[in-house]
């Protein structure tokens, strides 16, 4: 659904690169995480992938269309739900969607549908303007469905919603891939990367890292975690350690021999922490 | 299709935003003042002073009576006192279609309002062979050009016969038909129409612009089956709607029937298209409103020097026709006037609409590689 070789974006056009030999897949059906922390250089991968940053250097197909020349209906299969929401805040929350429906040439989703499903379907009436932040968001999420895309790119999709929203949210994104959509998920939260992806690829100062499942990174380095708490003097202390790195073995025998030990368990790794031990950085 | 659903929205959109109001708002104020401030005549004749004391009286009849006779509005003169610095002349008043023409009593009073009151003074005065000699107090900055029309207007030494014989001889002809001139208010239409419309739009488009930037509005149109051009066209859409309506709002009222409506539409159309493109484009370079605030500033003060040479005929370089408003101004003025070139509108207008069309496919292009600044 998507492929990507040796990307490469530069926004002065020099060797600053934001992106740096960017290489991926993407199958058909699959949700694919993209993770990493601000300023990595998500945003701008996914911006080239929709054709909204101009391709620089690299191949990238999507959906079937190469991004070298996009043709407009190429985005009859795509959906795109902003990180930041823009919507008319002129336009009532439904007329929003009925504009933007006529922009397709594929038959598109009911307004009020849609805005019931995202839990908006008393607010139809109501401008954009005055809708909450939450609101806005969930408008643009809905916005992006309306054409039934096959490939759907989400950017931070739950980020600023209330809990009982985001797993609004989630439910849809999981039965939208139930029904075969490829999703092209970019957040920062690695408990929904965790959730919902297949697959997660970690990207850091524009470089990709690694990509492999939640699974088997788990597997990988699960229930090799040792959380340990002690005591240093008249302080309680904990630390997270691994038993895969040399390192934090030598650290674990440390404590060990000199403190008072107050608990100690093993435990399966976070895709956070998991994340850490693999770039060296925390996922801010 | 997706253009037309584009323009319909960005109509409705703009009657609810401000800027439609203010435009439509302005044409009406600029309205009012041209109907209730521009009186449509203010008396444009030339002042002219002249003192024929010291030529003999005969003279004199003859040329009063050439005044009355063929330029004269009423065929007879007025008696009337003009004011010099404080003091009161005497003088014979000829009330011509261009020229009020005193005849002063005294000859200080012709020589003073030439140095005071910066007025044209000439002194007729008796030429050594007979005939007449004027004497002319010109101010110093007048043109060369001026100076000569003079000399070979009157100071050739004009024999007293001469003159008997050529003013019998004189007819007077008309060269255009039916000619027809644009009265005062009538002549500031065209100002009207191209400030409130091209300049007004190019500034009003950016706004419009912006506030989609701001709002990521564009960039949510960029990842639809529908085409980016579609967007900025129908925003031109909106400006050609607004600035037609208010290009009518200031002429119907003033013009009535006399005005040519579908070269008037054509000409406003082209230049609204080429001044929101230029718009659009200048959009391009900039985040918001007030970073682009200096670009557009270069671009008004520049679009609006011709102005000074719409309503100073004297100053008209020729660099000045380079500007673009220069030819909106005069193409207007052909539009509304009875008997106006059509052809040069026309002309006109084709040159605006392909230099809309370049500047449309260079903003479009830019457009698309800007999306996300
Ligand atoms: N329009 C722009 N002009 C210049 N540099 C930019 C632009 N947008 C992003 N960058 C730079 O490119 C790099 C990658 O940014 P990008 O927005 O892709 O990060 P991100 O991973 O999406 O971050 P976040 O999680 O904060 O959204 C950053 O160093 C950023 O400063
Ligand atoms: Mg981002």
């Amino acid at each position: 659904m998507i492929s990507v070789k040796n990307l490469y974006h530069s926004y002065s056009n020099d060797e600053k690169y934001a992106v740096k030999d960017v290489s991926f897949e993407i199958t058909e059906g699959e949700v694919f995480g993209f993770l990493g922390p601000s300023g990595a250089g998500k945003s701008t991968t996914q911006g080239i992938l929709t054709g909204l940053l101009q391709l620089q250097k690299g191949d990238v197909t999507v959906a079937g269309y190469d991004i070298k020349h996009i043709k407009n209906e190429m985005f009859n299969k795509i959906g795109m739900s902003f990180e930041q929401s823009n919507v008319y805040s002129k336009m009532t929350g439904k007329e929003n969607l009925e504009f933007y429906r006529k922009l397709f040439d594929v038959k598109t989703r009911d307004p009020q549908e849609l805005l019931e499903l995202v839990g908006l379907g008393d607010k139809g009436d109501i401008k954009a303007g005055e809708y909450s932040k939450g609101m806005k968001h969930r408008l643009t999420f809905a916005r992006s469905m309306i054409n039934n895309p096959t490939l759907w790119f989400l950017d931070e999709p739950t980020t600023g919603l209330d809990p009982s929203i985001a797993s609004e949210i989630k439910s849809i994104i999981k039965e939208k891939n139930r029904e075969g959509v490829t999703i092209f998920l970019t957040t920062h939260n690695m408990f929904i990367a965790d959730e919902l992806c297949d697959r997660v690829g970690f990207i850091v100062d524009g470089e990709i890292k690694l990509i492999d499942s939640p699974k088997n990174l788990k597997l990988q380095y699960g229930e090799k975690f040792v959380d340990v708490e002690y005591v240093d003097g008249k302080e309680a202390k904990k630390e997270s350690l691994s038993f895969m790195e040399k390192e934090d073995i030598g650290r674990l025998k440390e404590i060990l021999d000199s403190y008072e030990i107050r608990t100690m368990h093993t435990k399966e790794a976070t895709l956070e922490e998991i994340f850490i031990k693999v770039t060296g950085r925390e996922l801010v | 299709m997706k253009l037309w659903h584009s323009f319909v929205k960005e109509l409705q959109l703009s009657s609810k935003s401000w800027y439609f109001y203010i435009e439509v708002g302005m044409a009406v104020v600029l309205l009012l003042i041209l109907l209730v401030a521009v009186p449509k005549e203010t008396d444009s004749r030339t002042d002219e002073y002249l003192y024929a004391g010291d030529i003999p009286s005969d003279y004199v009849d003859l040329i009063y009576r050439g005044l009355l006779d063929d330029e004269d509005e009423d065929s007879e003169y007025e008696r009337v006192e003009i004011k010099v610095g404080g003091d009161l002349f005497g003088a014979d008043l000829f009330v011509t279609d261009t020229r009020n023409i005193y005849f002063v009593d005294d000859r200080e009073a012709v020589l003073r309002l030439a140095k005071e009151d910066k007025e044209v003074g000439i002194e007729i005065i008796p030429a050594s062979d007979g005939g007449l000699d004027y004497l002319y107090y010109l101010q110093g900055y007048e043109s060369q050009k001026l100076k000569n029309l003079y000399m070979v207007l009157q100071n050739n030494k004009v024999n007293y016969k001469f003159v008997e014989r050529h003013m019998d001889r004189q007819t007077v002809e008309t060269i255009e038909k039916d000619p027809f001139v644009l009265n005062n208010r009538e002549n500031i239409v065209p100002v009207f129409l191209t400030y409130n419309g091209s300049l007004m739009g190019l500034f009003i488009i950016a706004a419009y612009i912006f506030l989609d930037k701001k709002e990521g509005i564009a960039m949510a149109y960029a990842v639809t089956a529908s085409k980016v051009w579609h967007y900025l066209m129908s925003k031109i859409g909106v400006m050609m709607v607004t600035t037609i309506s208010t290009g009518l709002i200031l002429v119907i009222p003033v013009m009535g029937a006399r005005a040519n409506y579908p070269l008037l539409l054509l000409l406003v159309v082209t230049t609204a298209f080429a001044f929101s493109s230029l718009g659009l484009l200048v959009t391009t370079y900039y985040r918001d409103m007030m970073q682009s605030f200096g670009a557009f500033f270069i671009i008004i003060v520049a679009m609006i020097l011709p102005n000074v040479s719409y309503f100073a005929p004297s100053w008209e370089p020729s660099w000045i026709k380079y500007f673009p408003t220069y030819h909106i101004l005069e193409g207007f003025k052909e539009a509304i006037s009875i008997g106006g070139s059509a052809g040069y509108v026309v002309f006109v207008s084709i040159g605006f609409l392909a230099a809309g069309l370049l500047l449309f496919l260079f903003a479009n292009y830019r457009f698309k590689k800007t999306l996300t600044i």
